[in-house]
């Protein structure tokens, strides 16, 4: 089976000295779904910026289909590499919603007006036609989420990234967005502590604890084993 | 009146919003210059310009009440700034304010710059009321404004409406718990939430600086529009430009 995506005993240190990831390695097949589990404070942001090469390595190596990530490949990596950050508005920069769309085939070159087309393509598909002119905080926080989407996917991204998807939605936005990502074909890596989340999208879960992999089996299994949810913090001890 | 809703007759259907952005901005430029121009003590050409505004408004649907509240701001800027000519400007003595001295041709030279001033602010009103952020940066864009200046106003715009939600969520968080029932309180509480708001948008720009290399950033921000220009607004800006020149020209001349 042919690996994406390859994290090889990854370890990360802030500059401040705090261990954040210590010897991360798991890997994941293209096409494979998979949530990675664990309290805030675990790692998973730090380990999904690590997959886009926004932050180097302290130790260990990240690949991304055969290319390891260092400061050469970047540009090749980050056009595979679709990253979601956790709150929209970080992702939303731009006076209006086609621009921010555009912003990245702008950036691999793509001329202005295909640029364009493709973004209106991409907000169609996700349900947005019709909003492209409007700037981000004339938008509610469901399309806001699926903007910060479709900034990403017009790239046609092999690996989509997404860092706590669902955490400002509600039902309605949150099952269209569970909908919209399981049309989708790219291979998916999804960090949340919302377990219901993570059993609608995924097959397998990696747990991160403190910076470690503790647990990486198939989702079903992990969901059941009440013992291994409560000590790393996934779910309330039963009263 | 927020800046959120500052471009609010940008949607209204008009011959003016008919018009392309860069004809507006251009056209808010020429009156405003037109202005300047005029020789100190053109009223009558003063009076024109200042009534060709006004259509412009009538004509743009934005109410002769907006355009006051919202010109008033800044008028009163130019007032304080351009006070000193009452006293500066030697002439016949007309009152004493004090020490004092307030000449005719002092008050004659203050009245005539706030009429300057009242042209251009509400052209400029006009401008804002009418146009959208991202078609005034369109607009820059066709006139050919450095990248680096349409580019970082773009991302100024869109971070300045995340900063303020940013700043309104610290300070109803504030006002929930009862702070700032006094004077003393409420100032120290506007201290505390600006330096934690500085200290938020230090972390967000941080996050969407990550967001954009995410994306391919290498420095330059790719601008995606460009306009058209059409028959109309070439229309509408030579007819404005011709009014603007033909009574500047006259203004010289009379004088």
């Amino acid at each position: 089976m042919e690996m994406l995506v390859v994290v090889s005993d990854l370890s990360y240190r802030y500059p401040d000295g705090t261990a954040a990831l210590n010897g991360v390695s798991f890997a994941v097949a293209a096409g494979e779904r998979v949530a990675l589990l664990g309290p805030t404070g675990s790692g998973k942001s730090t380990l999904l910026q690590h997959l886009n090469g926004l932050l180097p390595a302290t130790a260990g190596s990240v690949a991304i289909a055969g290319i390891t990530v260092v400061p050469s490949t970047l540009r090749d990596v980050r056009r595979r590499v679709g990253l979601v950050f956790q709150d929209p508005n970080d992702q939303l920069f731009l006076p209006t919603l086609l621009e921010d769309v555009a912003f990245a085939p702008l950036n691999d070159g793509v001329p202005a007006h295909e640029a364009a087309h493709l973004a209106r393509e991409t907000l169609a598909e996700l349900g947005l036609a019709g909003v492209e002119h409007r700037a981000a905080h004339h938008l509610s926080g469901g399309e806001r989420r699926l903007a910060a989407l479709a900034t990403v996917l017009v790239s046609r991204p092999a690996v989509l990234v997404l860092d706590e998807p669902t955490g400002d939605l509600d039902a309605r936005s949150r099952r269209r967005l569970v909908g919209l990502l399981l049309r989708r074909e790219e291979t998916l890596l999804v960090a949340t502590h919302d377990l219901g989340i993570a059993e609608s999208l995924c097959r397998r879960g990696v747990v991160l604890h403190e910076g470690r992999v503790v647990a990486d089996a198939a989702l079903g299994d992990l969901l059941v084993d009440r013992a291994l949810l409560e000590r790393y913090g996934l779910a309330a001890p039963l009263e | 009146m927020s800046f959120r809703h500052v471009d609010q007759y940008a949607a209204v259907v008009s011959p003016v919003t008919r018009t392309v952005p860069t004809a507006r901005l251009l056209g808010t430029v020429t009156l405003a210059a037109g202005s300047a121009a005029l020789p100190f003590g053109a009223w009558m050409p003063l009076a024109v310009l200042f009534l060709a505004v006004l259509l412009i408004a009538r004509a743009a649907r934005v109410p002769a009440r907006q355009l006051f509240i919202r010109t008033t701001g800044p008028f009163v800027l130019v007032f304080l700034a351009s006070a000193g000519l009452l006293v500066l400007v030697p002439g016949e003595p007309l009152f004493t304010l004090g020490v004092l001295k307030v000449s005719s041709q002092g008050l004659e030279r203050f009245a005539f710059v706030l009429g300057r001033a009242s042209v251009a602010l509400s052209a400029a009103v006009i401008l804002v009321s009418t146009t959208s952020f991202p078609e005034l940066l369109h607009a820059f864009r066709e006139l050919r404004l450095p990248h680096v200046v349409t580019a970082s106003l773009g991302v100024g715009y869109r971070l300045l409406y995340i900063l303020v939600d940013e700043l309104e969520r610290l300070q109803r968080a504030a006002r929930s718990r009862n702070a700032g029932t006094g004077s003393t309180t409420r100032r120290r509480l506007l201290v505390g939430i600006t330096a934690a708001g500085l200290s938020r948008a230090f972390s967000r720009g941080e996050r969407t600086h990550r967001a954009m290399l995410a994306r391919g950033y290498a420095g330059d921000v790719p601008a995606l529009f460009s306009q058209s220009w059409d028959r109309r607004s070439t229309l509408a800006l030579v007819m404005l430009v011709l009014l603007v020149g033909i009574v500047l020209g006259g203004a010289h001349i009379l004088s």
